[in-house]
């Protein structure tokens, strides 16, 4: 009896509405750090107030839609630890498809449209040229390619180890390094962001394009560390399939 | 002290507030909570003598957790008397909580990820218990319940089994003089489900330890509890001796026979109701009173090898009780 | 006390068994401060740059000491009083002749204890690496009153879990998200571990010392660096004191109410 009406109170809309509380007032927040930080200095590592702030929405865009399509692998422990992985593994539909994209988070339809304008509003300030735009675009797309093979990454990882959560999060820490310009690092850390774990070329360099201060030559190198970063992922995804053992129970 | 628990006429009501749907119903009943209320017991009295061994019956929801519950203090009674060791459960007083123990079959208090071991020495500190009596304590409660081997493995990695022994032992420790057990056996195999109990039966007349169980596990009340205590919708229906429970209860009794021939068979029907009829055995059920005339009958018109007469099984006679069998 | 000292035993404990997490827990840590201190060090990278009246060599310092205000404070266990609550574990802890209140902050002073000697640890390779310019308080009263005011800190931290996990009494498919929405968003932009709050504009930044949250890092970093002194040091004082009184009034009354909503339903 009782346990069942404990259960009956249980409210989904309730508990996401309060985590969409949370998620807006953080951004709200650290916009509005920024914000009074760039009124004090003017300027952040050669970038203005506009600037600054568009490296932010792009670092924003980039985790939110990740977030929103990948949402899969934050339940991919559970699924591999109680065995639901081998119906995954059954079907005829590709497994990695799957897990990676097989739910999106709710939370961020509401949160995708104002993040999406905000990002136009201040990429418009910052004047760009037709190609810069293009540029921005592109890259952004090069982010969230790259975005999708740590994902893979973290599921072939979570396959391999059990462990799914710290690794998502600290690949979740890594990425909010790229809530500022990775230029704002000192060596050796700048340098790890740009090619080890391509925060910079994941966020930063769209964002710089869009700045037009991006190479052509720029622009390819951030393509071959995405392409790369793919094939890096499933190549460990494959290699992680050979080692499942599938849960006993 | 010659009464180890009293219950006067407990009532116990929940309130339970109703959220309709969705975020519009979460927001509605935090304006204007709409209240109802559950009546889990309905004016419950009996007593325990110090050393008793008594059994809860009743379905899920009839009151017995409820009632544990109240008398390990840990919920306020609605209105009635409740008195456990002549202290009031529910100021939960030191001297009062150091003397009694609840057992709940489905929650742990053991640390999950350390060995048993550690949360033993925790509720040592906790429970104030003397080096040692701890230690004596320890060792029996080990020994009895066969668990030297698994002390230092961490409880995550043990049976269902093995953490119910040791979920007991650090219950034990203690020495409580009233353990309150919540379905002690539940998920547990039959093997362990017997040591459970043995264990449970020693405990109580070795150290004359007031205990009250519930089960849904018939096995349990029929091996350990003299006395039963059957609980329905929030009322006691019963409250007596287990034989007294089936021969009050249970109208009818139980004539099994096997037969040499399979001639005239179909005549056995005039002696009585045929629950089973699979040649050679025969099983009929007749009202009490009439038991012996209907098993001295059965001897002299048919070609019977082998006969006895039996009780209605306990399950049944429960199972009935709940149908609505079983009135005031 | 020996009931409470055990307790601290088999906390520290549990930790290890958790080796994993804990490790990763300071490893986020870690970025944590890293983001902050390059954030700053680029904002005070030109020689002499002077805002919101820190210089380069104050600002590293404030973001060094926050690492070990930080472990002291925000370390806790007392979150996991929502699960508790909303897994009906509390009622294995009310039958146990314990104050569970003290029980918790027992576990989070051990949970301190370790992370303070993982976050000196941190402090001192960071340290050695970054070589930021470092100022040690030699002035008695200050680092008095600053063991003051990590005291009172430590108190509100714990009073602010406490309440926040109570809300799965009346709520707890929340409980969660709670956590998240006040310790991780609200505590870390309001608490100082950020940035000073006195970077803001005087109106915001009165607002925000009025509340509690400032007086966890802000406050105690400030008056470790001496910023903080005189009728401004016994004001904030007062006020964590304060704060420290009412949310542990607050705490009493709404405990109260909630286990009487528990009941111990079922759970």
């Amino acid at each position: 009896m009782s346990r069942n009406s404990f259960s009956a109170i249980i409210d989904q809309k309730l508990a996401l509405s309060v985590f969409l509380i949370g998620k807006v007032l953080r951004f709200i927040f650290f916009f509005g750090f920024l914000y009074f930080l760039l009124l004090g200095t003017k300027t952040l590592a050669g970038y203005s107030s506009n600037q600054v702030i568009f490296f932010f929405l792009t670092f924003n865009i980039i985790d939110v839609i990740s977030q929103f399509l990948f949402r899969e692998v934050y339940r991919f422990r559970p699924m591999i630890i109680n065995g639901d992985f081998d119906l995954v593994l059954a079907k005829p539909l590709n497994p990695l498809f799957r897990v990676l994209m097989g739910a999106a988070d709710v939370i961020d339809l509401v949160t995708i449209p104002p993040l999406v304008a905000a990002t136009i509003y201040f990429g418009s300030l910052l004047h760009p040229s037709f190609i810069s735009v293009f540029y921005y675009l592109v890259l952004l797309l090069n982010g969230l390619l790259i975005a999708a093979a740590f994902h893979v990454i973290v599921l072939s990882f979570a396959i391999v180890t059990l462990e799914v959560d710290h690794t998502i999060m600290i690949y979740r820490d890594l990425t909010s390094l790229g809530r500022l310009p990775i230029d704002i690092y000192q060596q050796p850390l700048r340098a790890f962001l740009t090619y080890l774990l391509p925060v910079g070329i994941m966020i930063t360099l769209p964002a710089k394009a869009m700045m037009g201060t991006m190479s052509a030559m720029g622009i390819i190198l951030a393509f071959i560390v995405g392409i790369l970063a793919v094939f890096v992922a499933l190549r460990f995804w494959n290699y992680a399939l050979t080692k499942y053992s599938s849960a006993s129970s | 002290m010659n009464r180890a628990i009293i219950v006067d006429n407990l009532v116990k009501n929940f309130e339970i507030t109703e959220k309709g749907p969705g975020l519009t119903g979460a927001i509605k009943s935090l304006i204007s909570p709409k209240k109802k209320e559950v009546h889990a017991l309905r004016g419950v009295s009996f007593t325990i003598q110090p050393g008793e061994l008594v059994g809860f019956i009743g379905p899920n929801g009839a009151g017995k957790t409820t009632t544990l519950k109240t008398l390990s203090g840990l919920l306020y009674p609605t209105s009635g008397f409740v008195e456990v060791l002549e202290f009031d459960p529910w100021e939960r007083k030191p001297e009062f909580l150091k003397q009694i123990s609840l057992v709940m079959g489905q929650k742990n208090q053991l640390w999950w990820d350390l060995p048993a071991m550690e949360t033993f020495e925790l509720n040592r500190a906790i429970y104030e218990i003397p080096t040692r009596s701890y230690q004596e304590n320890l060792k029996e409660l080990v020994e009895l319940l066969d668990l030297e081997k698994l002390l230092e493995t961490p409880v995550r990695k043990l049976s269902l089994g093995q953490r119910m022994r040791m979920e007991l032992t650090a219950a034990l420790l203690h020495k409580p003089k009233v353990l309150f057990l919540d379905e002690p056996t539940i998920g547990l195999d039959l093997i362990a489900q017997q040591k459970m109990r043995d264990f449970i039966y020693n405990y109580n007349s070795k150290y004359g330890a007031t205990i009250l169980l519930t089960s849904h596990n018939m096995d349990d009340l029929v091996d350990l509890a003299r006395r039963v205590i059957v609980i329905n919708e929030g009322q006691i229906l019963f409250d007596g001796a287990l034989e007294e429970l089936v021969t009050k209860y249970a109208k009818e009794k139980i004539i099994k026979a096997t037969l040499s021939k399979e001639d005239g068979i179909a005549d056995i029907e005039k002696i009585g109701k045929v629950k089973k009829l699979a040649f050679p055995q025969v099983i009929l059920s007749v009202p009490r009173a009439a038991c012996a005339v209907a098993a001295s009958e059965l001897l002299q018109n048919f070609p019977v090898d082998d006969l006895t007469i039996e009780e209605i099984p306990i399950e049944d006679v429960i199972r009935k009780a709940f149908k609505g069998g079983l009135k005031r | 006390m020996k009931k409470y000292w055990g307790i601290f035993r088999i906390s520290f404990q549990q930790e290890f068994a958790y080796r994993l997490n804990f490790v990763l827990w300071r490893v986020r840590n870690v970025f944590q401060i890293l983001l902050t201190y390059f954030l700053w060090s680029t904002v005070f990278a030109g020689p002499g740059t002077q805002i919101f009246g820190y210089d380069r060599a104050k600002i590293l310092t404030y973001v060094f000491a926050i690492m070990i205000v930080r472990a002291l404070v925000f370390s806790a266990r007392a979150m996991d009083v929502s699960r508790d609550i909303a897994q009906g574990d509390l009622s294995n802890y009310l039958l146990k002749p314990l104050s569970y209140l003290k029980y918790w902050f027992t576990r989070d002073v051990s949970s301190k204890v370790l992370n303070l000697i993982f976050a000196g640890a941190e402090f001192i390779i960071l340290f050695l690496i970054l070589r930021p310019p470092f100022f040690f308080q030699g002035d008695t009263v200050a680092l008095l009153a600053f063991t003051a005011s990590i005291i009172l800190a430590i108190m509100i931290y714990f009073f602010i879990l406490f309440l926040i996990s109570s809300i799965p009494f009346w709520a707890p498919e929340i409980g969660w998200g709670s956590h998240f929405l006040v310790t991780v968003v609200i505590i870390e932009a309001f608490s100082g571990a950020l940035f000073p709050i006195n970077i803001l504009p005087q109106g915001l930044q009165s607002f925000i010392m009025a509340t509690p949250f400032p007086y966890l890092i802000y406050f105690p970093v400030q008056v470790y660096l001496g910023n903080i002194q005189g009728s401004a040091l016994m004001g904030g004082l007062m006020v964590a004191l304060a704060w420290t009184g009412v949310l542990w009034f607050s705490l009493k009354f709404i405990w109260q109410k909630g286990l009487k909503v528990y009941q111990a339903i079922g759970r």
